[in-house]
């Protein structure tokens, strides 16, 4: 009788079997959920690798376009005119102080609020007149694929969150651009580069890029380019001061 | 000379030092802090050297009402192991600082025990010249002895006869209290307070998501331009178009890269002439 009485009272605390069965639930649910990530990670790596030879030989085939369509426009005695640059690579180089309000609110909506910050915009007739009306501050032109890309890789930050999150992983972009079909870096700089349907969500998530100070310096900044300055649209040669400022 | 002139706003006698609080209230007050002298942790908190009594609440005899001696109720409180709490006011009494002491508030003292009786034969004399002890009739409780200072937990001793008056004076939840007028024992806040069983029971756990302990840390940033390992992380395509670049400026990468393709050529060449000849 009183073996049975000790034996009735369990070794291990119920509560404490309990929390053992709840665990292993969560455990197995947790492995399956593991294997099934890793097999998509897989195909979305695929995935990536292919989407990036694609792009490879996109860029490829623009750049070989121009070159083709202005030989063919030569060869015929005609003329050929390449379409309006739709991208600009704005940079701002003046300081906080002695700003008036137009100027500055232009330039917060172009969320350029420090010096030597840069921001990608597409070009059309409002922004254009945007950056008109805050010529004397900022050094712009059109960036070409190395300046994109390297701005991108070197010196790209997401804002996840309302926060500056560094673009150390192609999840990252997966999370907060899925949506529209951008998962990996390759595709955020083919959506910047050749300005795409998603480009204003692409564009906004990247965080407003924090220059260096031109490495050999700025030609005087108070100045527009063409007066031999550092202020306004600077065309094509944005690109050698973006190299000296990466 | 001295300036002249009053003080601001002098000090009056009839400033209203009375207050009135509502009868409920202060028989609630009054119930917690009879409560709170029953859990020893509380009445430990308070600082009161409890270590070694026998029991919480510590209830004694009727005929320590009866006392007549203090050297009997010295007797008592050393039998009772309450005669730490006492020794702990003798090392407490200091004059007090600040202005007080000119206001014949010179000297000051640690509460000790608080002695709570039903009749009084003798009790009041035989306790009232030990420091610290207090002493208290049942039905005429004083909130400001059961809880000196506001704070709650002060070490009681009852007589058994006081003991037994609490429930017709305050009550049980079961029936309402004699003594007083249309008066229960006010209602818990929380009927099961044991917050350990509530946390781990079956219907807690189960509406709980499994718990994350993994701490994220922030990942420093590596350069992709510079950093092989991590461009490829990024970008899986940079391998082949890195290993091209090399093939394509490097001879002797060229070379080696050149050399094996040859021989699988003629391999498939001689594989491709037998079959031909079988064919």
């Amino acid at each position: 009788m009183a073996g049975e009485t000790e034996k009735k009272v369990p070794s291990v605390p119920e509560s404490l079997v309990k929390r053992r069965q709840r665990f292993a639930i969560i455990k197995a649910a947790r492995l399956k959920k593991e294997k099934a990530d890793k097999k998509a990670r897989k195909v979305t790596r695929k995935l990536i690798f292919k989407r990036a030879e694609a792009y490879h030989k996109e860029y490829k085939m623009m750049y070989r376009r121009e070159i083709r369509m202005s030989r063919m426009a030569r060869k015929a005695g005609n003329y050929y005119v390449p379409a309006e640059p739709k991208l600009a690579f704005v940079i701002r180089i003046r300081g906080i102080n002695g700003v008036s309000p137009k100027v500055r609110k232009v330039l917060q909506l172009l969320r350029l609020r420090q010096i030597f910050n840069g921001v990608f915009v597409k070009l059309n007739k409002a922004s254009i007149n945007m950056l008109r009306i805050v010529e004397p501050f900022i050094a712009w032109g059109y960036p070409n694929l190395k300046s994109v890309r390297e701005l991108i890789y070197k010196r790209g930050f997401g804002k996840i969150k309302k926060q500056r999150i560094g673009l150390t992983d192609n999840s990252l972009i997966e999370k907060s651009l899925g949506r529209y079909g951008i998962i990996c870096v390759e595709d955020l700089i083919h959506e910047i580069y050749t300005v795409g349907k998603n480009f204003k969500s692409a564009n906004n998530f990247l965080w407003p890029f924090k220059l260096s100070t031109p490495r050999g310096g700025m030609k005087k900044k108070t100045t527009h380019f063409v007066e031999g300055g550092g202020a306004g649209n600077r065309e094509d040669q944005i690109n050698r001061l973006v190299r000296r400022m990466n | 000379m001295c300036r002249g002139g009053r003080m601001f706003a002098p000090t009056k006698t009839w400033r209203r030092w009375h207050r009135k609080i509502n009868v409920n209230q202060k028989r609630y007050a009054l119930c917690s802090a009879l409560a709170a002298t029953a859990l020893p942790s509380l009445v430990m908190a308070k600082g009161h050297r409890i270590e070694e009594i026998p029991e919480v609440p510590l209830v004694v005899d009727d005929k320590v009402e009866g006392y007549k001696k203090t050297k009997e109720a010295v007797v008592l409180l050393k039998k009772l192991k309450a005669w730490g709490d006492i020794k702990k006011v003798y090392a407490s009494q200091r004059m007090r600082a600040g202005k007080g002491k000119m206001r014949n508030r010179r000297r000051i003292q640690r509460k000790g025990p608080c002695i709570i009786y039903n009749e009084d034969n003798g009790v009041t004399k035989a306790f009232r010249n030990i420091p610290g002890v207090t002493l208290q009739s049942v039905s005429r409780l004083d909130l400001l002895k059961v809880a000196p200072g506001g704070h709650i937990g002060r070490f009681c001793i009852w007589t058994e006869g006081a003991f037994r008056k609490l429930d017709d004076l305050y009550g049980t939840w079961r029936k309402a209290s004699t003594k007083k007028v249309n008066y229960n024992l006010p209602m818990h806040k929380m009927t099961n307070t044991d917050l350990n069983r509530i946390l781990k029971s079956e219907e807690v756990q189960k509406a709980l998501h499994p718990s994350n302990r993994k701490i994220k840390r922030r990942v420093l940033k590596k350069n992709p331009l510079k950093n092989l390992g991590v461009m490829i992380r990024l970008n899986p395509y940079a391998k082949t178009v890195r290993r091209r670049a090399l093939v394509a400026n490097n001879p002797d990468v060229k070379a080696k890269m050149l050399k094996p393709k040859r021989k699988r050529v003629l391999k498939k060449v001689k594989a491709k002439k037998s079959e031909a000849a079988q064919a």
